[in-house]
């Protein structure tokens, strides 16, 4: 990033830096793995090998070195003086004696010579006989016998030689002969004793030769030894060489797979100082390698104000000397390059063992992702708000269009009261029809923007199977009936009473089911049928005998706005929406939905969805207790007393749907009827209507002593003035709600009321606060429109307008807050004042006399309060006006 | 008295060798000659040469050396004199002496060998005088067993024994 501070770092790196380190260090830093030692490991084994021959050979040769001294010592000390010598000396010596004896047999005074002969003789063969050769020889039969002739010649005689003179000499002739046949002795034995020497030397000199010969091998075989040890380390030295090229090779891979890292590589020592700095890390941290080599690597990376942190923290393993551990090598930290800026990195740092431990640390400058992540979650999170929003709008949009739709086909069945033409009533009909096919489709968007939303969670709650399966026929009876078909409900096998569900949903599935069998059937049946088909597991079967689908229809029909026949559906007033919401809600149930026909041959449509059965609970409506309670709703019975078939539609399909049992009457007396024949757990009563209004069938249900003369009543009606509460209270009803009718608050007060609660402000506050809770407060004026009036009409003419406005609608107030008026002019002039109201903007005052004037057409005319708080809500609307009009001016 | 006979020989011995003025006068032996040295010599007792008895052998003084050799059996005991002082004792000029034995064997001894110190005139052997018959009267021995120099086929035929003639150079 910040390139052009630094001085052009990347091309100074790519030539050898003199400044650093030598070679051979960076190498050994980055290169200590070789390959692998597999090849090498023979070689050893035979340098191994010779190397043992060569130290048995050296021992051998020691040890025969030793043999040969000790020879040699042998020699050198020579075990006798020279024995040739010696014998021919001895033969010398004797013949001395002999010549001596000869001539001391004549000469007596050789005596003397005689016995210096003898004494030589005498030592000779001592020397003869003590010598080491002889001494070996002593078991010689051709040196013994002679030698001991000999000694017994020298041993008989000796005494005579030391005796006097005259018996040597006497003795002389006889020694002469035995002289003679001891010199044969002693030739005999001089030969036998050169015999003997011979043989011995001829054994020294073989033992000497066997020695050298064993030497000679023994030096031939160290030779050899040596010569296979010369091979062993010259295939080592190859081999060493060969490893150091291959590390060589590695290191300059390495360097280069490091140079060209495009992330940030620090190399340090064990205690954090940098030993290498890749191109890339001078790139990202602005550093340049020289000036980064042994400075610490948190120093240099990490910010002051972090540094602390970080050594404790990330790095703690630097301190500490030791290995990071799994979760400590991968991190994300805040860094600092050398400019100041700070960015979030990614760090991957681990230790190399070897005899000098070295950290290596991968740096990569991760903001550019960060931020991108940032962007993608933020553009996440506004299209996932924005979904939702539109979810949520779609919801609200149905749910509020419900509310007009309902009060236009509750004013189409006022209409229908009046007296009108065959054609108006033909109109009104088919007016009536498109309301309802409106409030039915607004119904079926409602439902699936619901489910789309996630806003939809199925029930679990208990409730009758029987009682759901009868609703559902006798809500689809009177549509049946129209199209000539016969309708009916049975179980198949045991039917247990209650089961764990959300009745309301299942019951919305089935009703759209047996809807559609009775739509596409004329003339025929439709048969719903339940079974359980496991112990958890129910069936419902829906059969008709319609028209049928094909088959290769039979997935389509499920899809959203799918209709097989337009024309025939258009007629039948489908949808289209109706199976898609089924599939959804058995889907949210945990069950399954599905078809099996063909053309004319009817259709059978099936779901299958868990349904626990459970205990019936007897008086399920009493068993509330605390808190507990609200949540408890309970399957009432109602009865319905509404003139206007379109509310009477509305509030029992309302009521329906929640599995409620609905029984209608048309009017205030038919209600009394029915109310006196059964106790219901509820009454709904409508307020006007023809032959009996609410307000009398109440009392009239409460004063006679019949089946439902105390169960509550809740009115209905389309305007509720305090006065009329309190009417309606004096008349028995327990409680009231305005039109439209809100499905949730009529079902929330049913069921209160059927728990015997008294809603706290049903009767006392009153619809109005209803109504005023849903709608906004209106504004005094309508802004913008004004806007356009002033700006559109020039102004002179605008403020003639104005004037005159405002001078007729004080009067007109006025003059109907006096309250002397006929109920026909008194609406007759707050129409015609709404209606000025609403050109120029006054909004407020407008919809006031709106109210008015509907209060009137329903045959409620205002009193005097609401009249008279006309005149403060005009003050201050013409209060508005004025200045309004002043500030135009002041503009102008 | 045969102690003191001995004390004054080994006087008059120490004297005459201290003495050059009467280093020609050498007593005449009174017993039995048994060492003849003649050769260059500067001392002579009979004639030109110097005839040696035990007696006066032994007041040259005695050494003793205990060794084995090759021509007996167990270890030996010798006593006699230094050859270098025996030669000392005759003025022998420093050249090889010529030594004869009784049976005629005959060897040199070269200076630098009598000299050393290391050959001996032994006269004793095993405490007593040596017969003819047992190599004696004298024995040049050396001190076989103290240096392997000694254990020589040369120094073997040095050890001359039933010597006695000394010719002092040729």
């Amino acid at each position: 990033m910040d390139v052009a501070s630094s001085s052009d770092p990347v091309s100074d790196r790519t030539a050898p830096d003199p400044s650093g380190p030598p070679r051979t260090g960076r190498r050994g830093l980055l290169a200590r793995t070789g390959p692998g030692r597999a090849t090498s490991l023979p070689t050893i084994t035979a340098t191994v090998a010779a190397s043992a021959a060569v130290v048995v050979c050296l021992a051998l040769s020691a040890w025969l070195a030793v043999a040969v001294l000790r020879q040699i010592d042998g020699l050198s000390d020579s075990k006798s003086d020279n024995l040739q010598w010696s014998l021919s000396q001895a033969q010398v010596e004797f013949d001395r004696f002999r010549l001596a004896l000869e001539q001391a047999r004549h000469d007596p005074a050789a005596v003397t010579e005689l016995r210096q002969t003898f004494n030589i003789f005498y030592a000779r063969v001592s020397i003869v006989e003590r010598g080491n050769v002889f001494r070996s020889m002593a078991g010689d039969p051709a040196f013994v016998g002679p030698r001991a002739e000999v000694r017994a010649f020298l041993d008989d005689n000796v005494d005579l030689f030391d005796g006097p003179d005259e018996e040597l000499l006497a003795a002389v002739p006889d020694l002469i002969p035995r002289a003679e046949a001891v010199g044969e002795d002693v030739r005999a034995f001089s030969l036998a004793a050169l015999q003997a020497f011979a043989r011995l030397s001829d054994e020294r000199r073989a033992s000497v030769l066997r020695l050298l010969g064993w030497l000679a091998a023994v030096l031939m075989a160290t030779i050899v030894a040596l010569g296979m040890l010369a091979v062993s380390h010259f295939r080592l030295f190859r081999l060493a060489e060969r490893r150091a090229d291959e590390v060589e090779t590695a290191g300059v891979r390495m360097r280069t797979i490091v140079q060209t890292s495009p992330h940030a590589i620090v190399v340090t020592d064990d205690v954090g100082r940098i030993r290498e700095f890749n191109p890339a890390a001078e790139r990202i941290l602005g550093n340049d390698r020289a000036e980064a080599l042994k400075r610490d690597i948190v120093d240099l990376l990490v910010p002051p104000s972090e540094r602390a942190r970080a050594r404790l923290g990330p790095f703690a393993f630097l301190s500490e000397h030791r290995r990071p551990a799994r979760g400590e090598r991968n991190f994300e930290i805040d860094l600092q390059d050398n400019a100041g800026r700070r960015f979030a990195a990614e760090l991957a740092i681990d230790r190399a063992s070897a005899d000098r431990p070295i950290y290596v640390a991968h740096i990569r400058d991760i903001s550019r992702r960060k931020r991108a992540e940032e962007e993608l979650m933020q553009a996440r999170d506004q299209a996932l708000a924005g979904e939702r929003a539109k979810s949520e709008f779609l919801a609200v949009m149905s749910h509020e269009m419900r509310t007009p739709l309902n009060g236009l086909l509750g004013t189409i069945q006022l209409l229908n009261d009046h007296r009108m033409t065959e054609r108006q009533a033909g109109l009104l009909a088919r007016m009536k029809g498109s309301g309802e096919l409106l409030l039915g489709l607004v119904n079926d968007v409602l439902d699936l923007a619901k489910y789309e939303a996630g806003m939809m969670k199925a029930d679990r709650k208990p409730f009758s199977l029987e009682r759901l399966m009868q609703g559902v026929v006798d809500t689809a009876a009177p549509m049946a009936r129209s199209n000539g078909n016969a309708l009916d409900w049975s179980w198949t096998g045991p039917a247990p009473t209650h089961a764990l569900g959300d009745a309301r949903r299942l019951r919305q599935v089935l009703l759209n089911l047996v809807g559609n069998a009775i739509k596409f059937t004329r003339n025929g049946s439709v048969e719903l049928e339940a079974e359980y088909i496991n112990a958890t597991e129910v069936e419902f079967r829906v059969i008709d005998t319609g028209i049928g689908i094909a088959e290769a229809d039979l997935e389509r029909i499920f899809h959203d706005f799918e209709t097989l026949d337009s024309s025939y559906a258009r007629e039948a007033g489908g949808t289209g929406l109706g199976l898609g919401i089924s599939r959804r809600l058995m889907r949210l149930m945990g069950g399954e939905i599905g078809a099996e026909s063909g053309p004319g041959e009817g259709s059978l449509f099936w779901v299958r969805l868990p349904l626990e059965p459970v205990e019936a609970r007897p008086g399920a409506g009493q068993t509330r207790d605390g808190a507990a309670g609200c949540e408890d709703k309970r399957l009432l019975d109602v009865l319905l007393v509404e003139d206007n078939e379109a509310n009477r539609f509305i509030v029992r399909e309302m009521l329906a749907l929640e599995g409620h049992r609905v029984v209608e009457a048309e009017n205030g007396r038919d209600g009394v009827e029915t109310a006196a024949l059964r106790r219901f757990d509820v009454i709904v009563m409508d307020v006007s209507m023809p032959v009996m209004d609410g307000t009398e069938a109440t009392r009239r249900i409460r004063a006679g002593n019949q089946a439902s003369c105390d169960v509550p009543i809740l009115a209905l009606t389309a305007h509720a003035l305090p006065e009329e509460l309190a009417r309606f209270r004096e008349a028995g009803m327990t409680a009231c709600m305005s039109k439209p009718i809100d499905r949730d608050l009529l079902l929330q007060t049913l069921q209160e009321l059927a728990r015997g609660d008294l809603p706290d402000d049903t009767l006392d506050a009153g619809p109005s606060d209803t109504g005023a809770d849903r709608l906004p407060r209106l504004p005094l004026l309508d802004e913008a429109l004004l806007s356009v009036f002033l700006s559109r009409v020039p102004q002179d003419q605008a403020e003639r307008l104005m004037a005159r406005f405002l001078d007729e609608t004080e009067a007109e107030v006025l003059a109907l807050a006096e309250a002397g008026l006929a109920p026909a002019d008194l609406g007759a002039l707050a129409h015609r004042c709404a209606g000025s109201c609403g050109t120029y903007g006054a909004e407020a005052m407008r919809a006031a006399l709106k109210r008015i004037v509907a209060g009137v057409k329903l045959d409620s005319p205002p009193d005097e309060a609401e009249l008279a708080a006309l005149v403060p809500l005009w003050r201050d609307t013409r209060a508005a006006i004025t200045a309004r009009l002043r500030d135009r001016m002041a503009e102008a | 008295m045969r102690c003191l006979r001995s004390l004054a020989g080994a006087t008059i011995g120490a004297l005459l060798a201290a003495l050059p003025a009467l280093a020609d006068e050498l007593p005449v032996p009174d017993g039995p000659v048994i060492l003849t040295v003649s050769g260059e010599i500067a001392k002579a007792n009979v004639g030109d040469t110097v005839q040696m008895d035990l007696e006066m052998l032994r007041a040259l003084g005695a050494r003793e050396i205990e060794t084995t050799t090759i021509w007996t059996e167990d270890m030996q005991s010798f006593v006699g004199v230094s050859l270098s002082t025996l030669m000392e004792a005759v003025g022998a000029a420093p050249v090889t002496i010529h030594a004869t034995a009784i049976n005629d064997y005959a060897v040199d001894i070269p200076h630098e060998d009598w000299s050393s110190g290391g050959p001996m005139l032994a006269y004793y052997r095993n405490g007593g005088p040596m017969k003819v018959r047992d190599k004696g009267p004298l024995w040049v021995v050396y001190p076989f067993d103290e240096d392997p120099m000694y254990r020589s086929e040369v120094i073997y035929s040095r050890s001359i024994w039933q010597l006695d003639r000394i010719i002092v150079g040729d």
